[in-house]
Formats: structure tokens, C-alpha cells, sequence
């Protein structure tokens, strides 16, 4: 018969070594500062979508990143290590998000996460990131409630949001177009938020909403809400629709030639959402923060420099979420330079408040990271189809309209929504 | 009343797009059952297919890519309607030649095996034909509005539905009245006897797998005008087609078509009146169906239940 003999000094043996180990180790995700070392590459975690409604513009993200990054490495890596980066397919999938990250960070030891265009995914990272402490981009997500309600002390969001765009379209379209909206809104975070932006400018500017209707996720037909637009005779129909759906939505819209009349307002036009699409698709005034034929230094040397980088893809020019990807992970191995380390609280405080000049980024105005929120507050562009439009240069498909400062077009709500997390209850490691 | 009635010509006409995608599907599943999940890619397929034969990618600059070039639209739509799906066609028999080990096992082989196909059509297409959104090119004369009643309706749409009905109505015809289709309706039925009267069974499920995958291709061409071209495209097709052939009850040709006229009808009203539940609606259809009648609208009688 087997007996098992704890004896008193064993136990206490026991104890004292367990102790001494959890002492060393420790609640994992506070003290790896141990297993950083001064050689170590900078490890980024691409949180980008390959698959589902966003695997277009996933890519066109991941791109930019990659050629930022590329760019550091060329010139030596960052503190004089070289960065590394790993993606995984985040299926346009707000669970696969959180799965994903949770995967880069405690598997991989990503030190920093980068990317996102669905908002509902973008949330998911972001929320493992903070729990980590990890640095995370979101580059292209443009919901209002991502540097609102939804912000983190870790978060970082590079994209315009739903509340810029409408802030730059709104008024004038009243003007223009009169005070009857109805609103097609995306049924998911995104589409909602911007929706609740547009109301409150409505309200604000004397608008009226006639009617809204929720377009759920992946549709394909939208007969029905083109029909019911239709018995409405709305003024302006303002959409917020994304991804794939936009351009199922684009294509019927234009089938039946109602890209004239009534107005359509376009909350964000991302560039791989239309890219290829017949001209005639491209109906109405939509917002972007960046545009490859944009008159300003830089942007030429920064499209060829794209175009020798990626010869064979499909995309000739790069857009604005390539832009975004590019800008944000640049700016984030800027900002580990500038801290002089790669810990995470030091890098924040180099991102905070954060001031980029107009030339440097290539667009109208200076922008900067706001301290408050972590939004990037920069140039909103306005612009519709390209009238000149010629079967020659088959992607100059934009006609810039406007451009607006960023003071003007602030989310003023969101700053009063957003809480972010002390540094003190942020846990803090040295990637 | 006549604020619904645009609404519910909207639903007929999709009711009719969603009968010729699940065409080829039932016809697979209630011949061979077998759940093809590669459906989707196989539609997808067709219309890529399609697009390079319209554009003439596959003739480069020779003399025959110039003469084809200088054809109308109109007539190199018409055999794109008939290149796209013999060549899903084909990709499908090959599909079959793959499936052939999983007869006679646990369906789950089946599953695995066509979700697998479905995946590898779809990186494929992605080598083939690039990553980007696409555009099928249709002729002038079906393409643009049309005004019925004081509405704008997409005359590309009414092409679509009234070219579901000659579909359908052909395979029909070809069931019914064609000694190929009572062997198939036999291979069905018994496959054992059918053999035992001396026809060759893989040849049958050869002919029928490469049937259905020719209606998936050409429910692709009709469909991607509508709801434009990437290589995910089929994702958006196995759901519904699944949904339409349960309902109607499986196997049963009426049951899907049936089936996918009230799918339609559910999506576009409520698509008009509570747009955030147009998808939902097709699934509270299923519910409501399978709830009282478990095998479908028009399925057989189960063994069990006599």
C-alpha cells in the first residue's frame, strides 16, 4: 500500500520555494521585463483582417505597415534593434480579434499590436491589449466610440471617425440639399456611431430624419431600402455602409440611376471599398483623409516608392488605408525612438499629444495625437467622383472638393466619453 | 396596401435569384446527397470564367483576342452564358472524382472534403484573378432602370429573374421529360437497382456533380451584376441555398423553388419595414417551417414516421 508522508518541513520547504518562484515570475503579464534584452527585435503583432467583409482593406493595411517597417529596418531597426512582425487573419471577426491578440501577446511576446478596420474587432484587441498593457494601433476603424467610450490608455486610433466626416459634410448639405435625411446605417458599431453623429448635427443644424434603415451586415440586395428611399423622396440620403456591402451597394444604386438625385452622403469612401469600380458607382460626397493625387509634397515620391515596393499588386496606387497603416506604424517606431526604450508607458508618453507636421504627413494641415482621447486629429477631405475622369488613368477616380482642419471637425463627444485608464493601472513592461 | 405592393414584386424577383442559386445545390444534395459546401466557390468560379472570356484575357494579342474583341457585348455574353458554366462544370466533375472515397462513409468526410475544395477554388481565384473587386460587363440593352409604376426598378434585375424562370424551367423539362433525368431520379431513389440494370453509377454521379456545378457557374454570371465580384463571393451563396433546400424540404425540386419565393419575399419586405431583421427573417422562416414540419414543405416521409 502506498502512503504519501507530508511532512511539516517538507511543506514548509514547499512553500518557500513556491513563493520565491511567484516572487521572480509573478503575475506573467507585469514582469516581463526580465525576458526583454537590449538585442532583442521589436516584435509587432499585425492584427490585420486576410478573410471576410474587411479582407480587402486588410490587406491594403497590412501593406503600409510592412513598408514602414521595411523602411525602419533598411536604416538600421529602431534603438538599433531590428523589428519583426507576425500577422494572423482576424477574420473580420470581433471574437477572432480578442483570440488573436491574446494569441500575439502571451505566445508570440508580440511588444505591440498594429491594425484593424472593422470597429467591432478593433474594440476586441484593444480591450486584451489594455489588459496587457500592450500598444495597439488601431489604423483604420473610423467608429466614433474608438477613441470614446471604447478608449484605452494603450489604444491609439489613426483613422478620421464616423463624427469628422459628418461634422465636414453635414451643414453644407443642408444647405445644399435641404433638411429631409434618411439614413442607411450598417446594423454594427460602426454604422451606428456614425449614425448617432449624424443625428446630433441634424438636430444640431435643423435637419430632420425622415426614416432610418438598418442594413445588416453582409447584405447583398438592397432593393428594399432602395425602393423604400424611393416612396420617401427624402433631400439627402446619408449612408453608412461599409466594406463589401458598399460596394454591392454602390453598384446598385448606380443600376438604377439614382446616384443623381436624390444627394447621397458617404460617411468615409475607404480606397480598396472602390477601387476598380465603374466610375458611375462612384455617386455622391464622401470623406477620406488621404489621397494619392493630392497636390503636395511628398505624395509622388510616396506613391512610387509604393508602386516599386509592390509591382504586382492589383491596387496600382496606394490609398487611404494603406496611407493609415503606413503613418501609424511609422509613428510608432518614431515614438520608440524618441523614448530612447521600449516600454510600453515611456512610448505612450511619446505618442501623447504628439505634434505632425502638414509636410510630413502629407496632407493640408498639421496634425497631432490628442493626449485626451489618442485620437490622431488631422485633415478631413471631401470629394466626389472625378468629373475628368478618363479611360487613361483609370485610378484618378477622386475629385477632392474640400479639405477641412481638424480643430473644425472635432469629436467633441467623444473626448467627453472617453476615460482613459491611469498609467499607474496600465501594467507596464519593457517590449 | 399600396406601399407594400412594390415591396412584395421586389421579393418575387428575389425570391426567383435565390431559386436559381439553390438550383444546383439541391440537385446535388437530393441526388447524391451530398452537402456540397464548395457551391459557393463553384459560383464564384463561373463568373470568373465569365469575366475572362468577356474581357478576352485568355487570347492575349493574337489575331483571334482582336476578331473576339471586335464581337458586341451582347454576343460575348451569350457564350460567356454557356463557356462559364461548362468550364464550373468541369471543375466540379473533378470535384466528384476527389469526393469518390467518401461514398458510403459518415457524411462528415463529405463536409470536410468540399469545405476544403471550397477553400482551395477560393485561393485559386485569388492567384488567378488578383484580389481587387471586379466587374462583370453586361449589355446596354438589360443593364440601367426601368420605370414600373412610378418606381425604379433595375432592368438588369427583371433580366435576372426572367432568365431564373427559363432555368429553371429547363432543368425541369430535363428531369421530367428526358430518359437522363429518370435515370437520375432513379440514381436517387435506388442506386443499387440502378446499377443492377446495368448503368454505370459513377458515371451518373459524374454527370450529375458537373451538372450542378454548371448551375452554380451560371447562377455566378447572372448574380455578380447585382452583387459585384471578389474572390469571396461565393461565402454570401452556400447560406441562403442551404436555407431554401431545407425549408422546401430536401431534394424536393418544387420545395426549393417554392421555398426560395417565400426567402424573397421575407427578405425584401422586411428589408423595406424593419431593414435590421431582413437577414434574421429567412431564419425565422426555417424555424417556423421546421418547427411544424420537420422534413420540409415537399420532403418525403421519413421511414420512421409511417
Amino acid at each position: 500500500m502506498l502512503q504519501s508522508k507530508i511532512t511539516r518541513r517538507g511543506l514548509l520547504g514547499a512553500t518557500a520555494a513556491g513563493t520565491g518562484l511567484a516572487a521572480f515570475a509573478g503575475p506573467w503579464k507585469h514582469n516581463r521585463v526580465w525576458a526583454a534584452a537590449s538585442d532583442k527585435p521589436i516584435k509587432i503583432g499585425i492584427t490585420s483582417d486576410a478573410s471576410g467583409q474587411y479582407a480587402n482593406s486588410g490587406a491594403s493595411d497590412r501593406r503600409g505597415m510592412m513598408m514602414a517597417i521595411d523602411e525602419v529596418n533598411e536604416r538600421g531597426g529602431v534603438l538599433g534593434r531590428k523589428v519583426e512582425s507576425i500577422h494572423i487573419d482576424t477574420e473580420t471577426v470581433p471574437a477572432t480579434g480578442s483570440r488573436v491578440a491574446e494569441r500575439m501577446i502571451t505566445r508570440e511576446e508580440c511588444g505591440f499590436l498594429v491594425g484593424a478596420v472593422h470597429s467591432g474587432v478593433a474594440n476586441a484587441i484593444s480591450q486584451v491589449a489594455q489588459k496587457y498593457g500592450v500598444i495597439y494601433l488601431n489604423t483604420n476603424s473610423s467608429s466614433p466610440t474608438e477613441a470614446g467610450q471604447n478608449c484605452h490608455r494603450t489604444k491609439f486610433v489613426w483613422d478620421g471617425n464616423g463624427t469628422n466626416f459628418a461634422k465636414a459634410a453635414v451643414k453644407n448639405a443642408i444647405g445644399s440639399y435641404g433638411k429631409k435625411w434618411m439614413l442607411l446605417t450598417n446594423d454594427y458599431v460602426w454604422g451606428h456611431d456614425t449614425a448617432k453623429a449624424t443625428k446630433a448635427l441634424l438636430a444640431q443644424y435643423g435637419g430632420e430624419v425622415m426614416e432610418e434603415i438598418l442594413i445588416p451586415q453582409g447584405t447583398r440586395d438592397f432593393s428594399s431600402a432602395l425602393l423604400r428611399v424611393q416612396q420617401q423622396k427624402p433631400g439627402v440620403v446619408s449612408a453608412a455602409i461599409g466594406g463589401d456591402d458598399q460596394k454591392a451597394f454602390r453598384q446598385q444604386v448606380a443600376q438604377l440611376g439614382m446616384g443623381a438625385s436624390p444627394a447621397w452622403i458617404n460617411s468615409q469612401q475607404d480606397w480598396p471599398d472602390v477601387y476598380g469600380l465603374p466610375i458611375d458607382n462612384l455617386f455622391g460626397v464622401f470623406g477620406t483623409t488621404w489621397y494619392y493625387k493630392l497636390d503636395l509634397p511628398g505624395v509622388a515620391d510616396f506613391v512610387k516608392k509604393y508602386q516599386e515596393k509592390y509591382p504586382d499588386t492589383q491596387m496600382r496606387v496606394p490609398g487611404n488605408v494603406f496611407y493609415n497603416g503606413y503613418m501609424a506604424t511609422r509613428e510608432l517606431l518614431n515614438a520608440i525612438e524618441r523614448a530612447g526604450s521600449a516600454n510600453n508607458i515611456a512610448v505612450i508618453k511619446a505618442l501623447e499629444g504628439h505634434k505632425m507636421s502638414a509636410a510630413d504627413r502629407m496632407q493640408h494641415h498639421d496634425a497631432w495625437i490628442d493626449a485626451s482621447t489618442h485620437q490622431v486629429q488631422q485633415t478631413i477631405y471631401l470629394a466626389t467622383a472625378n468629373s475628368k475622369y478618363s479611360e487613361q488613368d483609370k485610378d484618378d477616380m477622386f475629385e477632392i472638393v474640400a479639405n477641412t482642419a481638424p480643430d473644425a471637425v472635432l469629436d467633441t463627444a467623444a473626448a467627453e466619453a472617453c476615460k482613459l485608464e491611469s498609467y499607474e493601472e496600465t501594467p507596464a513592461f519593457d517590449a | 396596401m399600396l406601399d407594400l405592393l412594390p415591396h412584395i414584386l421586389n421579393g418575387l424577383t428575389l425570391g426567383l435569384l435565390f431559386a436559381l442559386i439553390a438550383l444546383g445545390f439541391t440537385l446535388i444534395v437530393g441526388v447524391m446527397e451530398v452537402i456540397n459546401l464548395a457551391h459557393g466557390s463553384l459560383f464564384a468560379l463561373g463568373a470568373y470564367f465569365a469575366l475572362s472570356l468577356l474581357g478576352g484575357m485568355w487570347f492575349g494579342d493574337t489575331a483571334f483576342g482582336a476578331w473576339w474583341l471586335r464581337l458586341s457585348i451582347e454576343t460575348r455574353y451569350v457564350a460567356a452564358l454557356f463557356v462559364g458554366p461548362a468550364l464550373a462544370a468541369i471543375a466540379g466533375m473533378a470535384l466528384e472524382l476527389c469526393l469518390r472515397p467518401t461514398y458510403g462513409k459518415a457524411p462528415l468526410y463529405g463536409l470536410l472534403l468540399t469545405f476544403g475544395a471550397a477553400l482551395v477554388i477560393e485561393e485559386i481565384i485569388r492567384l488567378g484573378w488578383g484580389t481587387g473587386e471586379q466587374n462583370l460587363m453586361v449589355p446596354a440593352s438589360i443593364n440601367g432602370p426601368v420605370l414600373v409604376a412610378g418606381f425604379i426598378y433595375s432592368k438588369y434585375k427583371f433580366f435576372a429573374a426572367g432568365f431564373s424562370i427559363v432555368a429553371i424551367f429547363a432543368v425541369w423539362l430535363f428531369l421530367e421529360k428526358t430518359p437522363y433525368g429518370a435515370i437520375i431520379k432513379a440514381g436517387a431513389h435506388d442506386s443499387e437497382m440502378v446499377r443492377a440494370l446495368g448503368y454505370d453509377l459513377s458515371k451518373l454521379r459524374l454527370m450529375v456533380f458537373g451538372f450542378g456545378a454548371a448551375l452554380a457557374g451560371l447562377a455566378g454570371i447572372i448574380m455578380v451584376p447585382i452583387w459585384g465580384l471578389r474572390p469571396h463571393v461565393g461565402i454570401d451563396v452556400v447560406i441562403p441555398a442551404f436555407l431554401i433546400i431545407v425549408i422546401g424540404g430536401i431534394g424536393s425540386f418544387w420545395g426549393a423553388l417554392v421555398a426560395a419565393i417565400m426567402v424573397g419575399l421575407a427578405v425584401g419586405i422586411t428589408g423595406a419595414y424593419a431593414g435590421a431583421w431582413a437577414t434574421m427573417s429567412m431564419y425565422i422562416l426555417l424555424i417556423i417551417v421546421v418547427g411544424f414540419r420537420s422534413r420540409g414543405l415537399f420532403g418525403r416521409k421519413s421511414a420512421l414516421e409511417n
